[in-house]
């Protein structure tokens, strides 16, 4: 005789999931339609059914340390598919919502950072807080004469506030991907892999964003997350470059050479890229809104911060050539916020993905399960 | 323009039509049966076998139709398109047009105008599958034994071949079509169901690869009658359909195609199982579902008689992406295997897709107290007068629930007549 299982649903992840985008998680009947259209998931115990059932039932443990939500890249060829209408890819997106929370530490903060009544107070707090210490050094304020933005934000200052609230975001979402990862590995039962190659495999996986090729039904999400995904490197670049110049080579901006300067046309490639992504993701949501719904609040949050980023300083730029500093140096000021935002938030917001989704991948060639699944499964 | 009149009108001349017409005509009602096919029998003439005694649809039809023949009280009219219908209860006016038939009464089924006739389209009564000629006649148990001339089909010297072949002088290539009024005090409407577009599943690969066909072509295919003369074998090539996947759900339980279930899906598939089975002894049938829908006690029987052949593999697990070998013409079908656990592909000789019932009564116009669902359905109340429907134009049904439901349709149209006579 089999032993009985009892199931222990926690009803308030399945409530947690639904606020979080996943409303039409109940609408799911088993049909596996999801799995079979899903160009990316592994033939292996392949997603999103299962992970629809679990959510279903409450059964919160077994995502602990489940790679598969984030192999999901939100193609929404299942939500497409589906013929109830129970949007897996949209409740694939709140399940990972909940592990951000599970991995990214203080929890508290990811459902601050995502609540939709407190979207005033994430950039408000942010504000006031370089408002004060942009004050203390005695540089907030409107500048007469040439738009010059280090008079109002200078080098030194940038350096002190930025790099730290970047290497927290970094900190805290290294510290979640490890804890993920152990979890990973107990989960699923895996001991010892063969990382070095699994992360060089994974970052040329990202590089070719060759996964996002395998979409059918938002196949512009490919060139959207490409743009986007590009456009932060080129500013990395950018910046990168204008620490070698000024920290290192103890040069002073404008560099000298015009806008043939790599610093330069790294910024400005940065720059076209990262507007011309957003419009097209935003589009293309719009687009196919009514078969796979325009995505949750935790999406378009994260399209909004990157949006304010490319589009407040393609401006700042435009009105410091333009020489307008009564509004030059307050779209300036948005900047700053939305970039400080974006860095204090990135293990907090939807783009902790590229810790924990980057994290899913490698494991998955780690354990040795994307090769097993390739070309299984003919019978 | 003739006029007619009769207690009667029933729209629709199939399994559900036609016992409601004969149920009230012997209880002593005049009948009229408009059919909009130059023949009745409707969906159930086209199948090789009822569940779940798979006994042939002669069984049910043929007494029907002679029942149709001898009895007086009914009238009935194939090629007939209703236009309108007016009044209310105890006192409509159907208006139909009647399409000429281009062959007259004095037919006697000789086949000597189809033999004649140079034309072949797609035969529509066998799914598309093989073709007919543009004179013909669909099986040879059609009713009436008439055959028809489809003058659409028709080019060049269209009708002197069948003219002259014909000794008895029943071809006539200038009749006219021919409107109706027919006076009658309650209608029952009958005009059942069509398959649902395949074409329109696009992940299911019908109308790409040719070995993908519907369940309604797999009825054709094993009919004695049929293309193939009941040979199942895929039409890429003619090979026997040995290893063949059923998949359930094609389009039905899906809002993107028929929210509804179909309800008769699941076993008509199991039934095409056994046609596969009993045909080919070295078969195998696979089963591809989410859930099996076989309500009742003789239909759970039924399953579990085929549950007892292992060569008739359940799987649990909705097809939805289908490929084809193209250098063997096999289909390949794709799956998760919910309870095995992983996704499996799955090789074989024919594909059927289980395709629903889509209604037809939003084809007819009809009078504004009629409402339809969501789903395409009619609404009749409980409190609806004069207009009654059986079949598939209320629900998704089989052929028994059709005919019981006619049964009941016969009465209550003989109470409004009864009562307002």
């Amino acid at each position: 005789m089999s032993e009985a299982t009892v199931v222990k649903p926690d009803l308030d992840f399945v409530k947690e999931v639904i606020a979080a985008g996943g409303e039409s998680l109940k609408k799911c009947y088993q049909c596996a339609t999801c799995s079979v259209v899903c160009n990316v998931t592994p033939d292996e115990n392949p997603f999103p059914r299962k992970e629809m059932v679990w959510a279903q039932w409450g059964l919160k443990e077994k995502f602990q340390g489940n790679p598969d939500v984030w192999l999901c890249h939100q193609c929404n060829d299942c939500t497409a598919y589906c013929p109830r209408g129970a949007k897996p890819g949209e409740v694939l997106g709140a399940i990972r919502k909940q592990a951000i929370k599970q991995y990214s530490a203080p929890a508290a903060l990811v459902d601050i950072v995502n609540n939709k009544k407190l979207l005033p107070l994430i950039f408000i707090v942010p504000a006031v807080l370089l408002a004060l210490l942009l004050s203390v050094a005695g540089t907030f304020g409107i500048h007469e004469g040439e738009v010059v933005y280090s008079k109002f934000a200078s080098i030194l200052f940038l350096q002190v506030v930025f790099t730290p609230a970047l290497i927290f975001g970094l900190a805290v979402g290294v510290l979640g991907v490890k804890k993920f990862w152990d979890d990973m590995k107990k989960a699923n039962n895996v001991q010892s892999g063969d990382l070095k190659a699994s992360i060089i495999a994974t970052a040329k996986d990202i590089a070719g964003h060759q996964k996002f090729k395998t979409c059918d039904v938002s196949g512009d999400r490919y060139t959207s997350h490409l743009l986007v995904f590009y456009s932060f490197v080129a500013l990395g670049i950018a910046t990168a470059l204008g620490v070698l110049y000024i920290d290192i080579l103890g040069l002073e901006s404008p560099f000298g050479f015009g806008y043939g300067t790599p610093v330069k046309l790294f910024g400005l490639i940065g720059a076209v890229a990262i507007l011309a992504g957003t419009i097209l993701m935003m589009s293309s949501r719009f687009k196919n809104e009514e078969k796979l719904g325009a995505g949750s609040y935790y999406d378009w949050l994260l399209i909004g911060i990157v949006g304010t980023v490319g589009l407040s300083g393609a401006l700042s730029w435009l009105l410091r050539l333009g020489g307008a500093a009564s509004v030059a140096y307050p779209v300036y000021f948005i900047h700053l916020v939305a970039v400080f935002s974006l860095f204090i938030y990135l293990p907090y917001s939807k783009l902790a993905h590229l810790f924990y989704r980057s994290a899913a991948m490698c494991f998955n060639k780690y354990s040795g399960r994307e090769a097993q699944s390739q070309g299984a499964g003919q019978s | 323009m003739s006029e007619h009149e009769s207690n009667i009108v029933v729209i629709g001349g199939g399994i559900s039509g036609l016992t409601t017409a004969t149920e009230a005509a012997e209880a002593g009602y005049t009948v009229t049966v408009l059919e909009k096919d130059p023949f009745l029998g409707g969906r159930v003439g086209r199948m090789n076998k009822y569940f779940p005694k798979l006994c042939p649809p002669v069984c049910g039809l043929e007494i029907n139709y002679r029942r149709v023949k001898f009895n007086p009280r009914i009238s009935y009219y194939t090629m007939a398109d209703v236009e309108k219908i007016s009044g209310n209860a105890g006192n409509y006016e159907v208006s139909v047009k009647l399409r000429p038939r281009h062959v007259n009464d004095k037919c006697t089924g000789c086949n000597a105008c189809t033999e004649a006739c140079p034309v072949e389209v797609p035969n529509e009564y066998n799914a598309g599958l093989n073709k007919r000629k543009a004179a013909y006649i669909t099986t040879e148990q059609a009713f009436p034994f008439q055959y028809v001339i489809d003058k659409a089909a028709c080019t060049g010297d269209c009708g002197t071949k069948c003219r002259e072949a014909c000794k008895y002088d029943a071809v006539d290539m200038e009749m006219q079509p021919q409107s109706l009024k027919i006076k009658a005090g309650s209608i029952v409407l009958a005009t059942g169901w069509k398959p649902y577009d395949a074409k329109k599943i696009d992940n299911l690969g019908f109308g790409r690869y040719r070995n993908v066909i519907t369940n309604v072509m797999m009825e054709r295919l094993a009919s004695k009658n049929g293309p193939t003369g009941g040979q199942i074998t895929r039409p890429s090539d003619g090979k026997e359909a040995k290893r063949v996947a059923f998949v359930q759900c094609a389009g039905s339980r899906d809002e993107n195609h028929l929210a509804f279930c179909s309800a008769v899906c699941c076993l008509a598939s199991l039934k095409q199982a056994t046609y596969v089975r009993e045909q080919y002894p070295d078969s195998e049938a696979y089963f591809f579902y989410i859930d099996i829908r076989t309500p009742g006690t003789s239909y759970e029987r039924f399953l579990n008689k085929i549950k007892e052949d292992d060569k008739v593999r359940m799987i649990k697990g909705k097809v939805a992406k289908v490929s084809e070998d193209p250098a063997t013409g096999d289909v390949i079908v794709e799956v998760e295997d919910i309870f095995a656990g992983g996704k499996s592909r799955v090789a074989v000789d024919l594909c059927v897709l289980a395709t629903g019932m889509e209604p037809t009564i939003s084809e007819l116009r009809l009078p504004s107290d009629i409402k339809i669902n969501e789903n395409g359905f009619a609404v009749i109340g409980k409190d609806q007068k004069g207009i009654y429907a059986v079949g598939c134009v209320k629900d998704p049904v089989d052929v028994a629930k059709s005919v019981q439901g006619a049964t009941g349709a016969a009465l209550k149209a003989i109470q409004t007549v009864g009562r307002l006579a």
